[in-house]
């Protein structure tokens, strides 16, 4: 004789795991800082120093093995001297200082190009390309900024020793002392605030172009970037 | 009244989590690959500055404390670095060739390796550099110890800061024989060769130390080593 079993579905309890996986949720919401877009992707070398990154007042130059160089500029965190704000003050007195050199050749920029650049978090073109830069729609500009599709990317750099006649690295690299924020400059000059960042198979000789050209702007003390490594003692 | 509660006897409610995890482990995953855990380290560095550096600054250091440390690199057909050397010299450099048979009389330069620690004791280069700064190592090591006891203070951060300021007054204790190194790199060295030497440093508490070009003595006395490794 056949027992005839009434199959119920097993109803499973989801409450506990339900709880767990908002905590775990939430733990993760308040821990994250979302990783930036940059424009190639460095895998820095290991080094002991157990020192960290500041979050805030600090310029990351990224240089890649091609010498290309990409600049982030981040502000404090919790003022009115909020990233973009900071962006967008460097860019002006860069611009500035430009249009002094170039009568002929003047950037115009409107407000919009101005706010779309404040957004950017990392930035590395030749000024002349600026403002057609910042009329492209947004996957454009990603690719205009991408090594790998357009081998012109990066801020142009030279072996930097004209005082006369700095190249547009270095006038970036000043216009960080003009803001009207004091402890972005005081972070630069300090040497925190400025942070090197380089694959580890970059040839030296590349990121000597870039501490070179700090060295002549004086600004001697810099950090590297660097992942960290456990030596054990 | 009472007949009629029983009437109305709930049933039970039970609300079907299922969804609700299925939303937040989505959402939980998005998060996990969108942020990065890990915050990237920093290396201080201080560059002599270009005045400095015209006055030949290097020259005045002495002989008998100098160590240079030269890093170079093998690279591939894309100029990508792949594999790493290591070479260095005690002293001065010396390219005398008094029998002028194109040959360095006395090449001071050896090859080492960055090897780190094996068996709890320093090899490689880090060996050398340890016996060099043997007296701040010594002090470091016994400071470190009252450091893990906690004998400074037993707040972690009183007792950190306490460790920290012993060591770098060790560091800089200019009674103790201590090197100073100087480290240059090839054209061909990678970045990481340069970082890693530029570890060395703070692992062996050298406190001075400076990044400096190649010359053309060094170049020499490397193309010299490397014709007679050769051989």
């Amino acid at each position: 004789m056949k027992v005839k079993t009434e199959k119920k579905a097993p109803f499973i309890d989801m409450t506990a795991m339900s709880d767990v996986t908002v905590l775990l949720l939430t733990f993760f919401m308040l821990t994250s800082t979302f990783l930036q877009k940059e424009p190639t992707t460095v895998i820095t070398p290991a080094s002991v120093s157990e020192e960290k990154v500041p979050e805030q007042n600090l310029v990351t130059l990224l240089v890649t093995k091609d010498s290309q160089i990409f600049l982030s500029i981040a502000g404090d965190r919790d003022s009115s001297y909020s990233s973009e704000k900071m962006r967008e003050e460097v860019l002006l007195n860069v611009v500035e200082e430009y249009n002094k050199k170039h009568p002929n050749k003047k950037i115009q920029l409107t407000n919009a190009d101005v706010a779309v650049f404040g957004n950017t978090h990392m930035f590395g073109l030749p000024l002349a390309q600026l403002s057609e830069w910042c009329k492209l729609p947004t996957e454009k500009r990603d690719d205009l900024l991408d090594p790998a599709k357009n081998p012109k990317a990066g801020i142009p750099i030279d072996m930097g020793k004209d005082v006369e006649n700095r190249n547009e690295f270095q006038q970036w690299m000043l216009a960080l002392y003009n803001t009207s924020n004091p402890n972005l400059a005081k972070a630069v000059k300090s040497g925190k605030g400025i942070a090197i960042k380089a694959d580890a198979t970059t040839p030296y000789s590349v990121v000597q172009v870039v501490m070179d050209n700090l060295q002549t702007l004086k600004m001697n003390k810099f950090t590297l970037m660097t992942a960290l490594k456990t030596e054990e003692d | 009244m009472a007949k009629k509660k029983e009437y109305t006897k709930k049933k039970d409610v039970r609300v079907d989590f299922t969804p609700m995890v299925d939303m937040n482990m989505l959402l939980i995953t998005f998060f996990m690959l969108c942020t990065t855990m890990i915050k990237s380290q920093t290396l201080q560095i201080s560059l002599p500055s270009n005045e400095k550096v015209d006055k030949t600054e290097q020259n005045k250091v002495k002989q008998s404390e100098a160590v240079t440390i030269i890093v170079d690199s093998d690279i591939d057909d894309n100029g990508v670095p792949t594999k790493d050397y290591v070479y260095y010299y005690e002293g001065m450099p010396n390219i005398e060739d008094a029998n002028k048979d194109g040959k360095i009389d006395n090449n001071i330069m050896k090859e080492i390796e960055f090897k780190g620690n094996e068996n709890g004791k320093a090899q490689g280069i880090r060996a050398v550099l340890q016996e060099r700064n043997k007296q701040v190592v010594e002090k470091i090591t016994v400071l470190k110890e009252d450091w893990k006891a906690k004998k400074f203070s037993s707040n972690k951060a009183v007792n950190d800061s306490v460790y920290q300021a012993r060591a770098k007054e060790i560091r800089n204790d200019s009674t103790l024989t201590r090197p100073v190194i100087i480290i240059k790199a090839t054209p061909n060295a990678s970045y990481k060769s340069l970082v890693t030497a530029l570890d060395e440093m703070q692992i062996n508490n050298i406190s001075r130390y400076q990044i400096d070009r190649i010359n053309g003595t060094d170049s020499a006395m490397m193309a010299d080593f490397l014709i007679a490794r050769q051989k």
